[in-house]
């Protein structure tokens, strides 16, 4: 599904060069949960971005369903992202003066669909997160665990194959964050989404069929917990 | 998209109030340097309505020993056949002090039947002054020898009197109110922009010189030949000063626009300067704004773009907030512009307004879209990861 070859970032300021990621080599594959650990400043958010397409490497090549992402424009690269990939943040991202349901929408607002459907498809996605009935809300009117499921349903209402979280249960307590967890949970094994996690926490990493763990941008431990059964 | 934009714009309201309010101003602002600005090019480009190349100007004192009308009247036909006899002199005729492009005015109050209390320049011209400025009759007729024995007073106006005195309707026959007075007109000429190329069209009554301002008339306008040179003029000097027997003084019209329009020029400059400054500043201000507005959504962008924007689409999303947002302001401005012609505040045509509305509106809009443009592509062309790592 995701097939990273020798990636390497490094980010260049004025004094320093920080080399963010050192020659990673991972596969996920399709239908896969896939979680990542490693200390804070490892490069873990650096590497959910490389897959994303939200960030270029410096080195190495990123194939996404065996298709090479290296010399996309930027107009391919935004398609590619709005088809294959939805994304969920450690801090929600949710645009603050756009209503829940208008959030939800994003994504499509970006495809070829008809606004009439554009609502029905994000109805359904906010129904399947159990928020049906905060539609019409904002961002600011809704508690942490609340946003963190308006960003799931913004995140699957474009029906994408890969989901990228970034330590989506990191802002929220342990409730919240197991409620978040089952959705995604809930999400791999009816839907066969691909999901990529970065988290912190080893009952979360638990739960998922495999875990890598990064240590200094490099990739030092890849453990499969679970098998995937297609 | 549309809908889209109009949700995002009607649920920030507050903050868009503050840009809304700025593009107003603005607007305004320019409105009020384009209409400046249009009525000067206006003014500009109404022809002169008459001819001042090869026209001399001759002034002189009445001599002491001319007391008399009939004998001040004398005079003048004396001087008159004196400047005719010369084969360079094409026309020669009388004027009031205020001929065209000298320094001074005389203007009154006068009404009709329809209107009352115009102000209007006062003329005083002879029956020979239309020549020597070909200036160009619209109705009726100049003066004539056959006014000498008019039972009333006989004027000539010009086009824009008989607008303001006459809605416009031929004035030929009718009577103009003044100190008691009733005036008849017989005749209607095309305007003359007397005072300057960038000055405008003022309401203008001439008066016949009759017998009675004779003695205080004496400026005498001389069209001569185009050949005409420095020796005629001394020869013309020595002539008239034999004749009048006090000081005379000849001028060329052509030098005296030149003087004129020089000093017109100045607040003209200073009007142009201060709208520089003030578009500059209008220009900043919106910048600015648009800017910050911009910068503080890098956020949200980099989450449009990871939804699936391109960085194209972004800054085409941020560019027609923009504009959505000046229409609204242009259409709070534009019901406080369009007052200006339909209240006829100042004395100035329904064109000018129109055109430097219609000029306002095309700027705040290419300014608006400029100053959205630059900010949008910027932050468009930044990584999607990294704006949203900046939260
Ligand atoms: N835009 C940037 N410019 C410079 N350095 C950066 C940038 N983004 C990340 N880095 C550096 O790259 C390294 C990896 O950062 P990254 O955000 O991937 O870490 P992380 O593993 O996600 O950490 P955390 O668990 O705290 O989120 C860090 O040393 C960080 O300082
Ligand atoms: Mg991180």
């Amino acid at each position: 599904m995701i097939q990273l070859k020798q990636i390497e970032k490094s980010y260049r300021t004025d004094t320093i060069e920080t080399l963010a990621l050192n020659r990673i080599n991972l596969s996920v594959f399709q239908g896969e949960f896939l979680s990542i650990m490693g200390p804070s400043g490892c490069g873990k958010s650096t590497l959910l971005n490389i897959m994303g397409l939200l960030d270029a490497p410096t080195k190495g090549e990123v194939l996404i369903d065996g298709r090479l992402t290296t010399h996309l424009s930027d107009k391919q690269l935004a398609h590619f992202r709005n088809q294959t990939i939805g994304f969920i943040f450690q801090s929600f991202h949710l645009i603050n003066d756009l209503r829940v349901l208008d959030n939800v929408e994003l994504p499509l607002l970006y495809r070829k669909v008809s606004a009439s459907e554009r609502v029905q498809l994000a109805k359904e996605a906010l129904t399947k997160v159990g928020l049906s009935n905060r539609m019409k809300h904002f961002p600011s009117q809704l508690s942490g665990g609340q946003k963190q499921r308006v960003a799931i349903a913004r995140a699957i209402v474009g029906r994408p194959q890969i989901i990228l979280a970034d330590e989506p249960t990191g802002n929220l307590d342990s409730a919240m964050g197991n409620e978040i967890m089952d959705l995604l949970l809930h999400l791999n094994a009816t839907e066969g989404t691909t999901i990529v996690m970065v988290t912190h926490d080893e009952t979360m990493a638990k739960k998922t069929h495999r875990l890598v763990r990064l240590f200094d941008g490099a990739q030092v431990n890849d453990h499969t917990l679970k098998q995937v059964y297609a | 998209m549309i809908s889209h934009l109009f949700k995002l714009i009607w649920n920030k309201k507050k903050q868009n109030f503050l840009l809304i309010t700025e593009m107003f101003v603005s607007f305004l602002v320019m409105f009020a340097v384009f209409t400046m600005i249009v009525r000067a090019y206006n003014n500009y480009r109404h022809p002169l309505g008459f001819e001042y190349d090869d026209v001399w100007v001759a002034s002189y004192m009445t001599p002491e020993n001319i007391q008399s009308d009939d004998s001040a009247a004398l005079f003048q036909d004396v001087l008159r056949k004196q400047l005719q006899s010369f084969p360079q002199v094409v026309e020669a005729g009388f004027s009031g002090h205020n001929f065209p492009f000298a320094m001074t005015m005389s203007n009154s109050m006068v009404s009709s039947d329809q209107n009352e209390g115009v102000m209007t320049n006062f003329y005083n011209a002879d029956d020979n002054y239309l020549k020597v400025l070909n200036a160009k009759m619209l109705s009726g007729r100049w003066f004539s020898k056959a006014d000498d024995v008019s039972k009333s007073p006989v004027v000539v106006i010009n086009r824009k009197l008989q607008e303001e005195l006459f809605e416009g309707k031929n004035a030929i026959g009718k009577y103009i109110e003044y100190g008691g007075d009733r005036l008849k007109v017989i005749g209607v000429m095309e305007n003359m922009k007397d005072k300057g190329t960038y000055t405008p069209v003022e309401n203008g009554l001439f008066k016949r010189i009759d017998a009675g301002a004779a003695k205080w008339t004496s400026n005498i306008l001389i069209k001569v030949k185009p050949g005409a040179d420095a020796v005629f003029e001394g020869k013309l000097f020595k002539a008239l000063s034999n004749t009048i027997g006090t000081s005379v003084e000849i001028e060329h019209m052509d030098k005296k626009l030149t003087r004129q329009n020089k000093l017109s020029l100045i607040p003209m400059i200073i009007m142009l300067v201060v709208g520089g400054f003030l578009i500059i500043n209008v220009a900043l201000g919106l910048f600015g704004v648009l800017w910050y507005n911009i910068n503080k959504r890098r956020s949200e962008i980099g989450l449009r773009r990871a939804v699936g924007a391109s960085g194209n689409s972004v800054s085409k999303q941020l560019v027609g907030e923009s504009l959505v947002l000046s229409t609204l302001a242009l259409l709070i401005g534009l019901f406080f512009a369009i007052q200006f012609p339909l209240l006829k505040v100042f004395d100035l045509p329904a064109s000018v307004y129109l055109v430097a509305i219609a000029l306002s509106v095309a700027f705040i809009y290419i300014l608006v879209f400029l100053c959205a443009l630059y900010p949008g592509r910027q932050a468009a062309a930044i990584y999607p990861a990294v704006a949203l790592h900046e939260e």
